[in-house]
């Protein structure tokens, strides 16, 4: 990855090809997502919790598969999913900040020079022959300052469910349909039973916030586990009628 | 008739009283209709010793149980992580001489003893790895200077085993302020003047200078080296070890890093000297290092001349603190409604961290065994008595097998450990079996043992002990010893490279917190 600011000027040239942006997550079995996102993510995935490797913090995730590196809604050339992650979208621009020695740091624009996404037959392009920004840039800069948005709003829903003492480790103990058996560790969910039992206070106050309506995203996308499971159970069907044709 | 017993009075607000009411509070606090009420007083004048910078692991479950934050714990008490110690030059005095009695048990222990088989290993190659390092891999985690566990691991939660360092004054002010906000202890600032009896032997109550008199159907004392309570009031003899173990004397300095992000060693670093041992213990913001010596063996200036030779010439200006101590412990622990908890039941050499364990063991064992009644509280006494004294004997067995299989000869002192007329009876026995046979858990059948079998077998193979395993079969397991010392390889492949270095764990514990799950 080689990170550097977006220039209108330096970088008028370059062609993107958008039909790759998913292939950036060919290989994530979990995309950070925010707050405002909850309620599309919730129709296709499990909501899930983990934490960030460097600092120690939960965050939230959509699961996309069973095992570290697996995106079972990835067919090969796309993903096969009605709704895709702000995080896969933006890509290859990310917000970097920038620390001036003086004055408080601020948001920047960065594309990934190393990306795949940059290739001559690419279609879209950042600014317009008449140095504007495009449509397409456009479309990026709403999608990430949807994310930089709702980074401070998901902390503060993650320090609150923290708070109540929400959230739980998910035990995932699964048997494919092959025998093998799979353990997900790591992962992190709500704790139902907790919340059943908090008081008329506290859930009024989680009402005011929004936060509810949020918890319930989680709680009905933990049944998309199910979804995940079929899914890798039809890859292993498929692969022994590969096998077995083969042979 | 009966008395209930309704009240405890706490004496000594040191590490031994604080932590006392801490974990007896945590668990009558939350019974219902058996409220116990918790009064501790403390004297504004008399200080604390604060022998106590290294703990056990038992530590993580005292301080969790008492609803104590991990992150508060490392933030407030300038604590940092211990994974065993690390005994230099214990075995022949050289240079290169160390072993390691860490935190975690020989892979495969105790369903599979890998002793004989890397016995007979090292009998057969001279180049043959380390006891402790074959079997265990927390060895090279302590040498690498790395952390027990990672920044996602939730409070209390190790990758592997571990317990802290801690600065005594500061744990003793932190445990005070969480029982006084969180746990209801009633706290008094005042000098114990007297303490009273009634007819019958019992406490009745302490007179205060300021407060009156303080009345308790229980009294723990926690007075320390004083035992004001159990000693002086109650007298209660002293049972002095001296004779098996001979240290009587500290010189302790607080040592500044070179560099205020030099990594802190993560385990206890006890080096041998002419006639005793120094202690290094890395704290976050220094090292707490003492000479523990015999007096009767050489003089104090001597032994300031070695302790000054070990901190190195960029510390002369540092003045130690000199601690008499005498090795022994109360004749009982309990007598009529008095118990004593910390120095004031006993002090030995702080060779395996005992001091801060066995407060903590005691105070569970008083809270678990609280007797409702006075009626009740002598079968209480006589059980506790029975435990404890058990704890000390088996506390004294280990720490003088650490001398037993020195083979230095430079002084009287080390000459003089080996003395048969200065080792207990009970570890003679078992030094006896262990000539054919490693320490295994049929040697330690209590409810109560202190060491595990493995802690003897990181002691007596990293002492050089050499154990016959001729006549042992050893065929049948070879397989699975084969095994376990690959998966130690494996997890010391693993763990070295995916663990942190302690200091760079510790700052971001300050900086961003552990998460509680």
């Amino acid at each position: 990855m080689r990170l550097v600011e977006l220039s209108r000027s330096e970088h008028a040239g370059l062609r993107i090809r958008a039909d790759r942006v998913e292939a950036s997550a060919a290989s994530q079995h979990l995309v950070p997502i925010v707050v405002s996102e909850f309620r599309k993510a919730a129709t296709q995935y499990p909501i899930v919790f983990a934490k960030n490797p460097e600092t120690g913090r939960f965050a939230p995730y959509v699961l996309n598969g069973l095992g570290v590196e697996e995106n079972l809604f990835w067919s090969g050339t796309e993903l096969d999913v009605a709704y895709v992650p702000l995080n896969v979208r933006r890509q290859p621009f990310y917000v970097g900040m920038n620390d001036a020695p003086n004055g408080p740091a601020t948001n920047v624009l960065c594309i990934d020079l190393d990306s795949a996404c940059l290739d001559g037959s690419g279609t879209k392009t950042i600014v317009n022959p008449d140095g504007s920004d495009s449509a397409y840039l456009k479309e990026i800069l709403s999608i990430l300052g949807e994310l930089v948005a709702g980074k401070k709003t998901t902390e503060q829903f993650i320090a609150s469910v923290l708070s109540l003492d929400l959230l739980a480790p998910i035990m995932l103990d699964i048997v494919l349909d092959d025998g093998t058996p799979l353990q997900v560790q790591g992962l992190y969910g709500l704790d139902e039973e907790k919340f059943r039992q908090l008081d008329a206070g506290q859930v009024a106050s989680l009402w005011k916030t929004g936060y509810l309506d949020l918890i319930y995203a989680v709680l009905i996308a933990s049944g998309q586990i199910f979804k995940l499971i079929r899914m890798k159970n039809q890859r292993i069907a498929a692969s022994r009628a590969w096998h077995s044709n083969a042979s | 008739m009966v008395s209930p017993v309704r009240s405890i009075c706490i004496v000594g607000g040191g590490t031994a009283g604080w932590l006392t009411a801490g974990i007896i509070a945590a668990r009558h606090r939350a019974e219902s209709g058996r409220g116990l009420q918790i009064t501790l007083v403390e004297s504004e004048t008399i200080g604390i010793v604060g022998v106590g910078e290294g703990t056990w692991p038992t530590m993580r479950t005292t301080l969790k149980k008492m609803g104590i934050s991990e992150t508060d714990f490392f933030r407030q008490c300038n604590a940092s992580f211990k994974q065993g110690a690390k005994f230099a030059r214990w075995a022949t005095g050289e240079e290169s001489d160390f072993y390691y009695h860490p935190l975690m048990l020989p892979e495969g222990f105790p369903s599979l003893d890998l002793a004989p088989f890397w016995t007979k290993y090292s009998d057969e190659h001279a180049d043959a790895p380390s006891f402790s390092d074959a079997v265990c891999f927390q060895e090279a985690v302590c040498e690498l200077g790395l952390a027990p566990k990672l920044i996602t691991s939730p409070e209390y939660a190790g990758v592997v085993n571990y317990a802290y360092h801690l600065d005594a004054g500061k744990f003793a002010a932190f445990v005070r302020d969480h029982c006084i906000k969180n746990l209801g202890i009633r706290h008094i600032v005042d000098e114990v003047t007297q303490v009273v009896k009634n007819d019958t032997g019992d406490i009745a109550y302490v007179e205060t200078s300021k407060s009156g008199r303080l009345g308790g159907d229980l009294f723990i004392d926690a007075s320390g080296f004083r035992s004001l309570l159990l000693g002086e009031a109650m007298g209660v003899p002293f049972v002095d070890c001296s004779h098996v173990l001979f240290i009587d004397r500290a010189l302790a300095m607080q040592v500044p890093y070179g560099d205020e992000q030099s990594n802190i060693t993560p385990h206890t670093v006890s080096t041998a000297q002419k006639h005793g041992w120094i202690w290094d213990i890395g704290l976050q913001s220094r090292r707490g290092v003492g000479y523990v010596f015999s007096s009767n063996h050489t003089t104090v200036d001597a032994a300031l001349a070695e302790l000054r030779a070990y901190v190195g010439g960029a510390h002369r200006d540092l003045q130690p603190r000199e601690i008499k101590i005498t090795s022994g412990h109360r004749q009982t622990f309990w007598k009529g409604n008095c118990v004593a908890v910390g120095l004031a039941g006993g002090f030995l050499e702080p060779l395996e961290a005992s001091a801060l364990v066995l407060i903590e063991l005691s105070a569970d064992m008083i809270s678990a065994m609280m007797p409702a009644t006075r009626e009740t509280m002598d079968i209480v006494a006589r059980r506790f008595n029975q435990t404890t004294q058990y704890r000390w004997d088996r506390i004294i067995d280990f720490l003088k097998l650490h001398y037993i299989l020195s083979q230095r000869t430079d002084s009287k002192f080390w000459i003089d450990n080996r003395d048969p007329a200065s080792i207990p009876e009970s570890l003679k026995e078992q030094m006896e079996l262990w000539r054919y046979r490693a320490p295994g858990d049929q040697d330690f059948t209590s409810n109560n043992e202190m060491f595990p079998a493995a802690s003897y077998q990181y002691v007596l193979f990293g002492m050089g002990f050499r154990m016959d395993v001729r006549h042992q079969p050893l065929d049948r397991d070879l397989g699975s010893a084969q095994r376990a010392f690959t998966q130690n390889d494996t997890l010391k492949g693993k763990w070295t490279k995916a663990l942190p270095k302690n200091r760079d764990l510790i700052n971001k514990i300050k900086d961003l917190g552990l998460q509680k799950i």
